[in-house]
């Protein structure tokens, strides 16, 4: 298990094929890092879409659906630090993105930009706040606390390039955005149904959760 | 994510003033540059009322944006990231254009009429101006914001600029200008400029404008606004735009100064719809 000590770039695995959608890996999130109410570090997303098809005289559901567990992509080019006007957010050794939230001043332009949902404002602080990989875990030879949670054993985390070698698999499937945008460190392997999934036949089902 | 117009009101107040304060600036600083009677630069249109409405205007427009923040006490702290920011770049050209415009209008007050240093101080605050303008574009043109990322971004700003600086300017002739026999000419002028921004900003709409401009950004966010729902906003900021026209028109029949200020109560009132619709319809790529 990596620990930090010469970890080039840290990344997220995460295994859409097997996601139950159980949300341990939220509930364990909130839970580690006493988030309040209306601020989710890690977020599941019900991805579903599909429609009738005629088979032979009779009509049946040609539906798919899938989760998407997804934090911070501690991106290599995080467009979040870019427009920062305070210089709050930063990258530390292996890659992880923090905020400073004590340079915060709250103006949520970072939350307006990234793509991923991560920047999550916290209404009681007044300031923005994000998954911090559990760095203070990581110091410690631990894992974070969505990766430990996982019943499904959907998530893995580690250098990133170990984790595209083991793994493969692509950096996004629907509804995330092409990964030359901002260059997350995350490996996803795909559901069997994601190839079917776009803006015209798929919409996130939860978006009240989130 | 969605944003609410009612929240980001302070942001629409910000853009609007600092706007007109830009638009305003370019009308005292080209009326000047062209006035026949310029007594070299004991101008008739850079005057201290007129350079101090624009700071004032400005000064506003930066302590109603506070109010956007979540810790206004740490506002300062928006000038650290100059070097990448067009945030921290608005930030800094607002305060410079603060500054010059002030020191102009303090050089004004007391008389001293130094043509190099006035002309020096006039083309920082224009610089400013533009620059002003500029971030303030490139800060909503993100990469992951459809909506935002076009022409018509920039192009409404200057709209703005171009509609409500000169009325601004030409509703309060007699408090803020010193151009005696010239004041109907310069109002005519003013009414102009105001006519071409009302173009300009009527023009980005249909051609750039979010959800039915004709080259348009393509559907690339999961939950864009909908597009019907941005129509009674749009009705709104058109009869008010056109209102503004007429009233307009009717200025230069009449040389009836309430109808320059009418003209300028309908156009505040539709670049606000248009502003508010400019929040509302923002939505990001990905989730």
């Amino acid at each position: 298990m990596p620990t930090g000590a010469g970890v080039g770039r840290y990344g997220f695995f995460f295994d859409s094929s097997v996601c139950s959608g159980c949300k341990a890996c939220q509930g364990a999130c909130k839970d580690k890092n006493n988030l309040p109410g209306g601020v989710l570090w890690r977020r599941v997303y019900e991805i579903a879409g599909g429609t009738w098809k005629k088979d032979g005289g009779v009509w049946v559901p040609d539906i798919f659906s899938y989760y998407l567990s997804m934090a911070c992509h501690h991106c290599e080019k995080p467009i979040c630090g870019d427009g920062c006007p305070t210089k709050c957010i930063s990258k530390s050794g292996g890659g992880i993105v923090l905020i400073d939230t004590q340079s915060c001043i709250g103006c949520r332009y970072c939350e307006w930009s990234c793509p991923y949902g991560a920047i999550q404002f916290d209404e009681a602080a007044h300031v923005a706040t994000k998954c911090d990989f559990c760095s203070d875990s990581l110091a410690r030879g631990e894992p974070p606390a969505c990766v430990t949670a996982c019943p499904m054993r959907a998530l893995d985390f580690g250098e990133l390039g170990d984790l595209q070698k083991k793994y493969g698999g692509a950096g996004r499937i629907f509804p995330l955005p092409e990964a030359s945008i901002t260059e997350p460190a995350v490996v996803i392997k795909p559901h069997r149904d994601a190839a079917r999934a776009n803006k015209d036949t798929a919409e996130v089902g939860n978006w009240e959760e989130i | 994510m969605a944003l609410s117009a009612r929240r980001e009101w302070p942001l629409v107040a910000f853009t609007l003033l600092s706007q007109t304060a830009v638009g305003a600036l370019w009308t005292v600083a080209a009326a000047a540059a062209l006035s026949e009677s310029a007594r070299g630069w004991h101008s008739r249109y850079l005057t201290f009322p007129a350079l101090g409405s624009i700071v004032a205007t400005l000064g506003v427009a930066a302590a109603i944006s506070v109010f956007h923040l979540g810790k206004p006490g740490r506002a300062a702290l928006a000038l650290k990231n100059i070097g990448r920011s067009w945030l921290s770049r608005e930030v800094l050209s607002e305060l410079v254009l603060m500054a010059s415009a002030g020191l102009l209008g303090s050089l004004v007050l007391l008389r001293i009429y130094s043509p190099s240093l006035m002309r020096l101080t006039l083309a920082v605050a224009v610089a400013a101006s533009l620059l002003l303008l500029l971030s303030m574009s490139r800060l909503y043109m993100l990469a992951t914001v459809p909506a935002w990322r076009s022409a018509h971004t920039p192009l409404s700003f200057l709209g703005s600029a171009l509609l409500l600086g000169p009325l601004a300017i030409a509703s309060f002739p007699r408090q803020i200008l010193d151009a005696g026999r010239e004041t109907a000419a310069f109002q005519r002028g003013a009414a102009v400029a105001s006519l071409a921004g009302i173009v300009l900003i009527v023009l980005t709409a249909l051609l750039f404008g979010p959800g039915i401009g004709f080259f348009r950004a393509k559907k690339a966010a999961l939950r864009e606004f909908p597009v019907s729902k941005t129509y009674p906003i749009l009705a709104f900021r058109l009869f008010f735009l056109l209102a503004a026209i007429v009233l307009l028109v009717l200025f230069d029949r009449t040389e009836s100064i309430r109808f320059l200020r009418l003209a300028l109560a309908c156009a505040l009132s539709g670049e606000i719809g248009g502003r508010c619709l400019f929040y509302v319809v923002y939505s990001r790529i990905g989730v």
